[in-house]
């Protein structure tokens, strides 16, 4: 388990057709090459984000099918909208916070729809590894999870993906601003959290 | 982030970030078969094409300058990325693809399931003529249950995605000249020529009829390439023959009308 290999993706075109266009001037060489064929540029979108979006994933599903499924979904998903994209448009985009959109919705819609199940049990279901390492990634997602949605998604993306506020805010839409005022409450709260559930191990 | 009141949740979400990884690392191929469609490389009469795979079959042919020119022209196509076939997902297929494309008699399974249904049955028809035969729109069009309707079969001939598969290249005009092709018509006399037909021998007299039988046939049935060069009569139309007292041959059963 090592920390994902994300690179820098995006470098920087001056005087571009397209960054006239839309006024941006970053441009990822990954979107390019989708635009222009290479039939490789496919398989280098998944390897490049696959592991943080199943991180993602996994944080909010807290249960390792349900995180690769999710993951599957939105690469799906996000490959059969990019097809249908002209050269031009599919050449000028920000693919890792566009990812992250999609891979947020299909996490988030596939949580509301297996409500019913309580999460003890989901966990309990796959608790074949069940060591103190994992308890203590399980205990971190759950306390992450009694945050209010914005918080959890603000945190989670801030600390736990290791997005800049740039990207977090081009993945969220929010300004910057409200972007790290979610993330001071989050962590403020998710102290607290942590400081009830250490009282609780105490008397364990 | 300097508050040290944060600083634990902090340390123990990047703790937990390095401790989540995918169980059986990036499955890139499971992913990309799910969200791509496939494609291969293989030689054929028109040189190097590739072979899109649909859930059906194949589903797209295209003699292509590159890999990168065909999946922009399969993008432009069918709104969906291809990516380089992986293993044995297709082995099966490719070979049948590559036993067709060097003539011979392979049932390769297509995928048209994006065609229109009259494309499909256009498709399905032209799927049937034999190499070494050709056949007029006019004949397309009436095996397809739509007759007169000639020019509509141009058109899929023209945007026929599976060439050489389907090989639109013997579909002929209906006075029996070469016609136009998407590679060229150069191209179609060279393949016809390849498959034995002399293009030039047909046009302008596309059916064949002789005495001994009293039957017409189109000039390339297998019927009608036994009739001694002696008892030979050339028709433009099949109508001309029937009205020299000639009946259509109910093996390649040309169009009375034409
Ligand atoms: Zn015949």
């Amino acid at each position: 388990m090592r920390n994902f290999p994300y690179g820098p993706v995006v470098v920087r075109v001056v005087e571009t057709e397209a960054s006239k266009l839309d006024g941006t001037a970053e441009f990822d060489p990954l979107a390019v090459r989708l635009a222009e064929g290479d039939p490789q540029a496919p398989g280098s979108l998944v390897k490049r984000h696959y592991a943080e979006l199943y991180r993602y994933a996994f944080s909010v599903l807290r249960e390792e099918r349900a995180a690769e499924d999710a993951v599957q979904d939105a690469f799906e998903r996000a490959f059969s909208a990019l097809g249908r994209y002209s050269e031009r448009r599919l050449r000028a985009m920000r693919l890792r916070p566009w990812m992250y959109r999609i891979t947020l919705n299909v996490a988030r819609n596939r949580l509301r729809q297996r409500r019913e199940v309580p999460l003890e049990e989901i966990s309990a279901v796959d608790s074949a590894g069940h060591d103190e390492q994992r308890e203590g990634v399980m205990d971190a997602l759950g306390a992450l999870g009694k945050l209010p949605e914005r918080q959890r998604v603000a945190v989670t993306l801030r600390y736990l993906q290791d997005l800049p506020y740039a990207e977090i805010c081009s993945v969220t839409g929010w300004p910057e601003g409200s972007a790290k005022t979610l993330v001071r409450r989050g962590l403020m709260r998710l102290r607290k959290i942590m400081a009830i559930e250490d009282t609780r191990g105490d008397r364990r | 982030m300097n508050e040290p009141s944060v600083e634990r949740p902090i340390l123990l979400l990047r703790e937990t970030a390095a401790r989540i990884a995918p169980v059986r690392g990036t499955p890139v191929d499971e992913v990309l078969a799910g969200a791509t469609d496939s494609f291969f490389a293989a030689e054929s009469p028109l040189g190097t094409v590739y072979v899109a795979v649909g859930q059906e079959g194949v589903r797209y042919l295209d003699p292509a300058d590159s890999e990168e020119d065909f999946a922009r022209r399969y993008r432009r196509r069918f709104g969906r990325f291809v990516s380089p076939a992986q293993g044995d997902e297709v082995a099966g297929l490719a070979e049948k693809v590559a036993s067709a494309l060097a003539g011979e008699r392979v049932d390769v399974p297509l995928d048209l399931s994006r065609a229109t249904p009259f494309q499909r049955r256009v498709l399905h028809v032209v799927k049937g003529i034999a190499r070494g035969e050709v056949r007029p729109y006019v004949w397309v069009a009436r095996e397809a249950g739509t007759p007169g309707a000639s020019r509509a079969v141009g058109n899929v001939m023209a945007n026929n995605p599976v060439p050489l598969l389907v090989p639109c290249h013997r579909v002929v005009r209906n006075d029996g000249s070469t016609g136009s092709y998407a590679f060229g018509s150069g191209e179609k006399v060279r393949l016809l020529r390849g498959e034995g037909v002399e293009p030039e021998e047909i046009s302008g007299s596309p059916y064949v009829a002789t005495p001994t039988t009293g039957i017409v046939c189109h000039a390339t049935c297998r019927n009608a390439r036994r009739i001694q060069p002696y008892n030979r009569r050339a028709f433009r139309s099949v109508r001309s023959a029937v009205e020299a007292g000639y009946r259509p041959c109910k093996v390649c059963r040309p169009v009375a009308a034409a």
